[in-house]
Parts: structure tokens; sequence; C-alpha cells
């Protein structure tokens, strides 16, 4: 069943897929750090106010993921801001997420280095994303 | 004990030291700043990869195919310029889509600082590159300048 895109109930399914994903568990071996997704509102496309999505996640799997404020997004040791249709391209599979950081599509904040090591774990991340079926607000 | 180290100190020009990395263009791509960005942080963190950087000057061409982006870096033994776009006199251009190029970041450097081309990272650079999904323009005279440019790229 479709879930409301950025709400409790798609944190919790995306949580799920990820420790689901064998692929991201070995990929992500050795990860440590936050990640917050900042999602810009965009009032014209029926998301009027920017979310964040706070992502624990430590050695290969998601300890949790919540979705609060933008701020709570941008306290993260990594933080990736795009207005929500960037995202909801992401998570419909239209724009690759390497691609869209590489454009600026997707701005991203944090230790390159570190972030570029795992770009195989963020890809099946991205995947993750794609698995789950989701209700976009400018679709109703 | 009359001390007059710390007035002539403050007399002195101090020189200004040159940043690691600059950009050539008043607002430089999402693409350049990411490439300048990594160069910077790996050079500044890791004491190996500053002696390649100290010692490196060559104008090296980054095209990514799949986003028709490239960037050109101009190491000059110890600071590199960004530019956006391919500038001229490239000694090495190389050309792949945007998951090689990142990939190229990850290549695992072995014994005497040649890259990992048998493990599997290495394996699908290689492979890209007998497909000609990865392309490297003149390379010919140039493969020592390719091994220090990955040694300086890489993350690992």
């Amino acid at each position: 069943m479709a879930v409301k895109a950025f709400s409790d109930e798609w944190a919790q399914q995306f949580k799920d897929e990820v420790n689901k994903s064998s692929v991201y568990k070995s990929a992500a071996k050795g990860w440590k750090w936050t990640v917050g997704l900042v999602v810009e509102a965009e009032p014209d496309k029926n998301f009027p106010e920017a979310k964040g999505v706070v992502m624990d996640l430590f050695d290969g799997s998601a300890r949790d993921i919540t979705v609060g404020t933008a701020a709570d997004a941008q306290r993260c040791d990594f933080v990736i801001t795009a207005p929500y249709s960037r995202w909801k391209q992401v998570a419909t599979k239209e724009l690759d997420a390497t691609k869209g950081m590489l454009q600026g599509k997707l701005k991203l904040k944090g230790d390159l280095p570190t972030i570029v090591r795992y770009t195989k774990a963020s890809q099946e991340m991205t995947e993750c994303t794609t698995r789950v079926p989701v209700e976009w607000p400018d679709e109703n | 004990m009359h001390d007059a180290g710390p007035r002539r100190m403050a007399g002195r020009k101090l020189k200004a030291r040159p940043k690691t990395v600059e950009y050539a263009d008043a607002e430089p791509s999402a693409f350049a700043s990411m490439l300048g960005g990594l160069i910077e942080a790996n050079v500044e963190s890791r004491p190996e990869k500053q002696r390649d950087f100290g010692s490196l000057a060559a104008r090296v061409g980054i095209f990514v195919t799949d986003i028709d982006e490239g960037v050109t870096l101009d190491f000059q033994g110890g600071h590199l310029v960004v530019h956006n776009g391919l500038a001229p006199r490239r000694d090495l251009t190389i050309r792949a889509e945007a998951g090689t190029v990142m990939n190229l970041s990850n290549l695992k450097i072995g014994l005497f600082g040649m890259p990992v081309y048998y493990d599997e990272v290495g394996r699908g650079v290689a492979a890209k590159l007998l497909q000609r999904k990865l392309r490297i323009d003149g390379l010919l005279g140039n493969l020592a300048t390719l091994n220090t440019v990955t040694r300086i790229f890489s993350v690992q």
C-alpha cells in the first residue's frame, strides 16, 4: 500500500527496505555518520513546508530514520538538500543521485572523500527509496 | 633581556600561503566544486598525497559523458586551478560516465603506488576501458601522470 511521501510511515518503510538490503549491508560496512535529507518546500507542488529526513546509519544498517524539520536534517554529519520535485525524481528513478550531485541538482554538505568512498552504499540507499510505494502530494 | 622578536614579526610582511585549490571561474560548476573539494580534502588530510600533489605539473581534463560536463584540473606543483569545461593544452583527458568517474576515485593504490585493477572496483574500471566506455586521450607518454592523478584522486 502506498504511503504519503516523507511521512512517518514512509520513513518506517524506507528503513525496512534499507535493513532488508544485503547490498547496502556490505557496501556500508564501517559507515558511522548521520545523514540528513532536506526536502525544500514547493507550495505550487502541494508541498508547502520544508521537511527533514534524519537517518541514523551505522555499519551497514539503519538504526533509525525519522521525518522532522529541515533544521533537524541540517544538524547531521552529511546533508543533502534539494527541492521536493528533485527528490521525487530521485525516488522515481528519473534522476540518478550521483549525476544529480555532479550537476548540482542535489547539494551535498559533508566530508567529500568519505561520501565518495561509500558511493555504492549511497546508490543502494537510493534504490531502497525507489522500492517504497509513494503517494505524491502533487498527484492527488 | 630585550626580545625584539615579536616586534620584528609584527613589522614583517607575512607571505600569504597559497590556497591548495583555486577556481578559474567566478562561478565554478557543481562538478568543478566537487572535484576541487575532493582533491583539497584528500591532499590536506593525507601526507602521501601531498608529495604527489607537490610534484605534479599537468593539465588533466575530465569529461562526464552522461551529463555532458567537464572540468580541467591544472596541477601546478603544489597548487591546483580548476576550470569549468575542457580548457586547451591538456596533457590527458579522461572521458567516462558519472559512475565510472566516481569509481576512479575509489581505486585502491597498491604496490609501488600503482592503482589496483584486480579487485572489484579495479576490474570494473578495466572493463569500462576495454568497452571504450572509459577513454583516456593522451595516455601515450603520460602513464606516470595518470598514475599520479589517480593516487591524488583516490579516497581509498
